[in-house]
């Protein structure tokens, strides 16, 4: 094999792992390889994908985000609070939105201002979020939202119900959900951003050698803050969609989510060190999080045991990804 | 070390070197990068009590060769005799344990330990479970002591000057007691008395039949030390000869392939009389005082002194890198406000760093995305996104008018060997169309034959009205290229002299801070 045959085999590793775990679980369960459960699949990576593509523009600068588990529970609960305070619904969502954004800026801010380690800053945060979102709900769910609060989370494009000669539904095709189609456009869209905008080559240069970058003109501290930003923009996204989901605002939702997001987007490839990494990759690693937690669950593992396979999932693509890198 | 010290390993009686039994023997060493052949056919034979000098350009292969014998990269064909047995060491570990000790080019210490703790890393002598402080300590003394070192063994590592460094890292393979000892450029960051210290100690490891590699850019030093001389060019093996039997003219003549009849070009630029940039009190406190100089359109204007002397900071803080505390930049006649290197590089100012890959080049990308890196503007369309077919275009033009080095435009900047990086810095600040360069030490680390190359570039650039700000440690390489020498002592500009009517020597008088020489 040659060195370029290696290569491509080992940067399709993630895909390849993804594809194999999909034809195990095609035959662990017939309901798994269905367009309804794809859908269903899909649904539940949005929040992942959502927060991974954040997380990804952060480490590719070679920082990191804890806060945005937190940060998406607060934007859920200003968004419902607001609905509940009489505020029209998209208006509620994009109060939500602000509040994702203004986290991550301060977020931001910490980091280039206040030269705070990234860890640190969004660790403080992560706390401060949480406690707001407590504080403000006092601790309690929130329900009652209304219809029209759950048409994000819920609705989809294109879906084609016949009513039956018998006044039942019948579902002919389940539709796109939207929060499918945001992760798409929102996917698409960052990747344009990384690979073609001068600003997303501006974030690959601060990771890869921050003072080199300064010297060569580049407004580090715009840039690192952007990063920042739309990482608590997207929190606030999955916030509103997830609690759009569930008709209910919870204070306490997305715990350990900012892991499953930095997990997607090193199993996607990206380097913690900073200035590697891609939306493509960390997509393919939200999947395979995705896949394998409800391929597990449709073939009756328990919730624990999915914990230690993921564990080990990433651990063997990481390893993997390391052997590729290695000269 | 005193003969009355005798040590079991080396009890035979010291023999001439050229007679010597064979201690390392490397035969048809081959390794193989991905898209690189690094080593080809490498042979190199080390005896008892030799200082075997190992020469070549950057990227010939020497330091990968010094890996393959420490174990660190495992050849992909040919033999290692060690002590007439054939060996492979699966790490540097293996190799040390064995009897060879390195002393690499980067330092590999610890910053936070203290220099003690250092030399005796992973040896530390212990007490039961823990470690014996007093024991440690009082190694470390010896070993200092050795070298006739001036440091405490209780001080922490960063703390010291990289000089220092260097020599606590040769202290730590010193106290290997090691049969062979490889040493890669350790004289780079030297001062003259601290080479000479280091020479003396080479000779008693001679006479004690250690076997010394020794890997220097400074082949003037050689002289003093080798007795043998090998040859790579471009990962092969050309030569080996008794050191006493050639001249350095002949080593360098096939170092490069050719002979080199000047170390530097002839200036062909002349420079033109209109000022492009004057700076005016500028000060920075505790830093810099007070500098005022001219630099004129296609002029190369050399900034000379000791280290420490401010020739850096005040390069940097007319770019904008660090801040100022009074004085003004002109730039022909608009007086520049500049905070950052932003607001500098948008004024046609580039400074090119005497470290690249601290804070010269992204590394981990491409040499496409270096080369556009400051001027994105001029490869993106109107929406503000890349567009690669200009990108790969500009990348292409550079690589071909730069003579860069790179199997590909696509090539990680890593991958490259120092002289590519350089000329890789150069292309990022041509394509921005800087009209001021501020180039600090630009051959640092460069062999022979890219020197050349840069100082031809160098020429050109002021050929086409750029001015060039060249500072430099390296005083044959201002006297050979400047127009102009501003000298600077203490963190003050003391004089600027016209290069042409001056000498190495009165530069020098300045710089030490003698004051002007009164008139006989």
């Amino acid at each position: 094999m040659t060195e370029r045959q290696k290569d491509l085999l080992q940067k399709f590793a993630a895909l390849a792992s993804l594809l194999g775990l999909i034809v195990i679980f095609s035959f662990t369960s017939d309901a798994f390889f269905t367009v309804g459960n794809g859908m269903t699949v899909a649904l539940q990576v949005t929040s992942i994908a959502f927060l991974g593509i954040g997380a990804t523009c952060v480490i590719i600068t070679g920082g990191i985000d804890l806060s945005v588990g937190a940060i998406l529970a607060l934007a859920g609960v200003v968004a419902a609070l607001a609905v509940k305070a009489g505020v029209p619904v998209p208006l509620a969502m994009l109060a939500g939105l602000l509040v994702g954004a203004l986290c991550g800026l301060i977020n931001g801010l910490c980091v280039t201002v206040l030269k705070l380690p990234p860890f640190i800053a969004t660790l403080g945060m992560m706390l401060v979020a949480r406690g707001v979102a407590l504080q403000i709900t006092d601790a309690k769910a929130i329900g009652g939202l209304g219809e029209s609060f759950a048409e994000l989370g819920n609705g989809s494009l294109w879906r084609v119900v016949n009513i039956g000669p018998d006044g039942f539904p019948d579902v002919v095709f389940v539709g796109i959900p939207y929060p499918v189609l945001l992760m798409v456009v929102l996917a698409v869209a960052v990747s344009i951003l990384l690979n073609r905008a001068t600003l997303g080559r501006h974030l690959y240069a601060v990771g890869s050698n921050m003072e080199a970058a300064r010297l060569s003109g580049v407004n580090v501290q715009r840039v690192t803050l952007f990063a920042y930003v739309l990482s608590g923009l997207l929190a606030g996204l999955t916030g509103c969609v997830l609690m759009s989901r569930l008709v209910t605002a919870q204070p306490s939702e997305g715990l350990m989510y900012e892991l499953d997001a930095i997990a997607a987007a090193v199993i996607g490839g990206t380097s913690l060190t900073g200035g590697v990494g891609t939306i493509s990759g960390t997509v393919i690693g939200a999947f395979v999080i995705g896949i394998l937690r409800n391929g597990l669950n449709m073939a009756g593992v328990s919730a624990f045991t999915q914990q230690i396979l993921i564990g080990l999932v990433i651990l063997l693509t990481v390893w993997i990804d390391q052997m590729r890198h290695r000269k | 070390m005193p003969p009355s010290a005798p040590d079991p390993v080396h009890a035979e009686p010291p023999s001439t070197a050229a007679t010597a039994a064979v201690l390392l023997r490397l035969e048809g060493i081959t390794k193989r990068f991905p898209g690189v052949l690094a080593l080809d056919g490498v042979s190199l034979e080390v005896r008892r009590g030799e200082v075997h000098a190992v020469c070549g350009e950057n990227g010939a292969g020497k330091s990968t060769l010094m890996k393959v014998i420490s174990g660190q990269y495992p050849p992909d064909a040919g033999t290692l005799h060690y002590r007439g047995e054939v060996c492979q060491f699966r790490s540097p570990a293996d190799s040390e344990a064995a009897g060879i000790a390195i002393i690499h080019q980067e330092l590999n210490l610890v910053p936070h330990l203290s220099v003690a703790e250092n030399i005796f890393l992973a040896r530390e002598p212990r007490k039961g479970w823990l470690i014996d402080r007093a024991a440690l300590r009082r190694n470390a003394q010896h070993c200092l002591d050795r070298l006739g070192l001036d440091i405490a063994p209780d001080v922490l590592v960063k703390t010291l000057s990289v000089a220092q460094q260097q020599m606590v890292e040769i202290a730590k393979a010193l106290s290997l007691n090691a049969q062979v000892l490889i040493m890669d450029e350790p004289t780079s960051s030297l001062t003259e008395s601290e080479t000479e210290k280091l020479f003396a100690i080479i000779h008693e490891l001679k006479r004690a039949g250690v076997g010394v590699v020794y890997i220097s850019h400074r082949l003037d030093e050689l002289a003093q030390i080798v007795d043998r001389v090998t040859v790579l060019r471009d990962g092969r093996y050309v030569s080996t000869d008794r050191f006493a039997d050639t001249t350095v003219e002949q080593i360098v003549a096939k170092m490069v392939g050719r002979s080199l009849d000047d170390v530097f070009p002839r200036r062909s630029s002349v420079p033109t009389a209109d000022v492009l940039l004057r700076v005016q009190g500028l000060t920075r406190q505790g830093v810099f005082h007070d500098v005022n100089f001219e630099l004129r359109r296609g002029e190369i204007l050399g900034f000379a002194g000791l280290m420490g002397a401010g020739r850096t900071e005040v390069a940097r803080a007319i770019f904008g890198a660090d801040p100022i505390d009074a004085g003004q930049v002109m730039l022909g006649e608009q007086r520049l406000a500049i905070h950052s290197p932003r607001d500098a590089v948008r004024h046609g100012l580039a400074y090119l760093s005497e470290d690249r890959k601290h804070d010269g080049l992204a590394l981990k990308m491409t040499v496409a995305q270096n080369i556009t890196l400051a001027n994105m503007a001029a490869v993106s369309n109107r929406v503000g996104l890349i567009r690669f077919d200009k990108e790969q275009a500009a990348a292409a033009r550079y690589i071909k008018a730069l003579d860069i080095r790179t199997p590909s435009s696509g090539q990680i900047v890593r991958l490259l060997s120092g002289g590519n990086q350089q000329k890789l810095v150069i292309s990022k600040w041509l394509f921005r169309e800087s009209r001021v360069l501020f180039f600090d030490e630009p051959t640092r680390g460069i062999d022979v034959g890219a020197k050349y190359a840069i100082y031809q570039l160098l020429d050109e650039l002021a050929g086409q009205g750029i001015g060039v700000v060249m500072i430099s440690s390296e005083l044959p390489e201002i006297m050979g290229m400047t127009d102009r020498v501003a000298v600077f002592h203490e963190g003050r500009l003391v004089t600027v002299l016209n290069t042409r009517d001056t000498s190495q020597e009165e530069v020098m008088h300045f710089a030490s801070g003698r004051s002007i020489p009164s008139p006989v």
